[in-house]
């Protein structure tokens, strides 16, 4: 029997509970939650999902926050790490402390000069608040999309509906001009930069549960373009992902995505893209 | 009938003691003062660079920067890479680890931001010829979680497969934390780096030669920004910017294994580099064991002044390799020269 997707999260998970980004790598919070949001509705999942959530459980950090792996500092991870445990447990205290942390995270401050002069570089209003890849840096798309998807999988409050607000507004001002979103800022010196899928893709899902009047044609559109030319795994999964998540999708994409699939039933044997994969098999974030 | 209680004499500060102390006060403010003024790099790494530097430029040995003429992709370049390889007397890699870089910084439609896979082919086959003992090509790209699609697109995926080389995507290789060196990180004392690059006994940085809007060029120093992982660091590594772009130039270099550098300058890229600019067809390969000194050749041939790249001016100011001192074999230098149109900057 040809391996499945799932079949390769099983072979490939670790002994105490977690996944590595790659086989026989230390285990990590991006990869674990993602392969928990993969597996969990699956009847013969269970046992590995259970493990996997108590690594992820005893990953989180004294100040809430999930990083890289066990005791590495707090970064965005924590996004993927609440999505999962309020999937697959509901919000708990750890999903309290979680969010708690993505809400009181503080981005880079550029000085009033240097704002003005990014301000010119880069085209995009440096008061919105997004969030940081790691505390104390720039804020990025992905990063944002994540903390605005976990913000809106959890209880939501007035401190978090505020958060997610400005996010939108803050997704609104980095959109690239023929829609989509790169990873970071629109523009480089009056140069449009290009949409690029994976960030395009999770801006689609994060708008579509924060804000879905927001989005528009053309990010759907530039969304499409981009997957098909990248052609990657990763790129293919997440693009199906977000374009199934408004009711739309895309054969030809479908269809290379099966066909490179590996014979161990991964993509790339990379855990973090095979997941995507199967969350995509499974429905959606 | 008693005494009224005496009040305890008050201790006296001798008027020596006055000076004494005067004295260390004002040496405190001294040192907080030049603390200050240095930081966040501190005093002592100023000097002992400063120090450095004068050493280099004055009495060190002089380096080897071999510039050979190659006009285009479809020449021998592997015949060409061999002759300057020899030239610049480059180190033995005989039964050694080897770590070839490329930049594939990402793949826009109609532009050649990446270094061209003949070029990342002839390393191959030359450390093939040269005994290496391990060879693997490898990058992480800082625009896309995922190497392979930039692989294929810039043609490198094809080169790989017909000569069985294994790529490496640098972003999820097994990283561990490693020190980091010589004093260019202030916010951290260690920098997780991948496997590869962790084990490699050699890094060969295969460039593009380019401008840069931000680097003012990006040469075999800049192209290290690759190989900082994204899954600790996110994408486009921010920390590398954060910490201020010369000095995570720098301090990368002093932290990995030895880099020597071959420079794919076949065809450059002049103007808003290092993914927007225009096509030079310049013909020109570079290849040298410090890496400082090939990129400050290539700034030549550029005509770009050492000024015009803020790390290429740190590195040299600071004695991190040979800027000054540098004998150039095969192709003469001016022979070589073009003229490229700056990037834009803020």
């Amino acid at each position: 029997m040809v391996p499945s997707a799932s079949d390769f999260l099983h072979t490939s998970q670790n002994a105490d509970g977690g996944w590595g980004y790659l086989p026989g790598q230390a285990s990590a919070v991006e990869p674990t939650s993602a392969a928990i949001m993969g597996l969990r509705d699956e009847p013969k999942g269970q046992s590995a999902v259970e493990g996997a959530l108590s690594w992820l459980s005893a990953a989180q950090n004294g100040d809430g926050g999930w990083g890289v792996a066990r005791g590495a500092v707090s970064g965005w991870q924590t996004g993927w790490a609440i999505l999962a445990l309020a999937a697959a447990q509901g919000t708990g205290d750890a999903v309290t402390r979680g969010t708690n942390w993505l809400l009181k995270v503080k981005p880079a401050e550029a000085q009033r000069d240097d704002m003005q002069k990014l301000e010119a570089t880069l085209a995009i209003d440096f008061t919105l608040r997004g969030w940081p890849w790691l505390p104390g840096e720039a804020t990025w798309i992905e990063p944002t999309c994540l903390a605005v998807l976990a913000l809106c999988a959890v209880t939501r409050t007035n401190e978090s509906d505020a958060r997610v607000a400005e996010a939108v507004r803050y997704l609104k001002d980095r959109r690239c001009r023929p829609g989509g979103w790169n990873v970071g800022n629109p523009v480089m010196f009056s140069q449009s930069l290009p949409p690029r899928t994976h960030p395009t893709a999770l801006a689609v899902l994060a708008l579509s549960r924060a804000a879905p009047e927001q989005l528009l044609p053309e990010d759907l559109s530039a969304l499409r373009a981009d997957m098909r030319s990248d052609g990657g795994a990763l790129a293919l999964a997440s693009g199906l992902l977000a374009l199934r998540e408004r009711g739309d999708d895309d054969a030809v994409a479908a269809a290379r995505l099966a066909e490179i699939q590996l014979a161990d039933g991964s993509w790339n044997s990379n855990v973090y893209h095979t997941a995507f994969a199967l969350i995509l098999e499974r429905g959606g974030i | 009938m008693a005494t009224a209680p005496t009040r305890p004499a008050r201790p006296r500060l001798s008027r020596r003691g006055f000076l004494r102390l005067a004295l260390l006060a004002g040496i405190g403010a001294g040192a907080v003062a030049v603390d200050r003024l240095y930081r966040p790099v501190g005093p002592f790494n100023y000097l002992r660079w400063l120090a450095r530097g004068e050493i280099k430029r004055r009495i060190g040995p002089p380096a080897i920067v071999a510039l050979g003429r190659c006009p285009s992709y479809s020449d021998d370049v592997l015949a060409c890479l061999r002759d300057l390889w020899r030239q610049a007397e480059m180190p033995s890699v005989d039964g050694k680890r080897v770590l070839v870089k490329p930049n594939l910084v990402d793949s826009i439609e109609g532009r050649v931001a990446t270094t061209a896979p003949q070029v990342v082919g002839a390393v191959v086959d030359l450390l093939r010829e040269l005994r290496a003992g391990e060879i693997v090509v490898a990058d992480g790209p800082c625009f896309r979680r995922e190497a392979w699609p930039v692989v294929q697109a810039c043609g490198l995926a094809d080169v790989l497969e017909a000569r069985r080389a294994q790529f490496v995507d640098l972003n999820y290789d097994d990283p561990a934390p490693v020190p980091v060196r010589d004093g260019w990180f202030h916010r951290a004392d260690h920098l997780w780096l991948p496997r590869h690059v962790r084990e490699a006994d050699l890094i060969v940085s295969v460039p593009k030669l380019k401008t840069h809007h931000w680097a003012g060029v990006s040469l075999s120093l800049k192209n290290l920004f690759g190989v900082v992982p994204g899954m600790v660091y996110g994408w486009p590594k921010n920390i590398l910017h954060m910490n201020g772009i010369a000095p995570s130039i720098l301090g990368l270099h002093q932290s990995l294994p030895p880099v020597v550098a071959v420079v794919d300058g076949i065809v450059g890229m002049e103007g808003d580099g290092p993914l927007f600019g225009t096509p030079v067809e310049h013909g020109l390969l570079a290849v040298g064991q410090d890496a400082l000194a090939v990129d400050v050749t290539c700034m030549r041939a550029m005509g770009l002044p050492l000024d015009a790249s803020g790390h290429l001016w740190l590195a040299a100011w600071s004695g991190m390799g040979q800027a000054e001192r540098v004998e150039v074999r095969g192709q003469s230098l001016q022979d070589l020269k073009r003229l490229y149109e700056r990037p834009p900057s803020s």
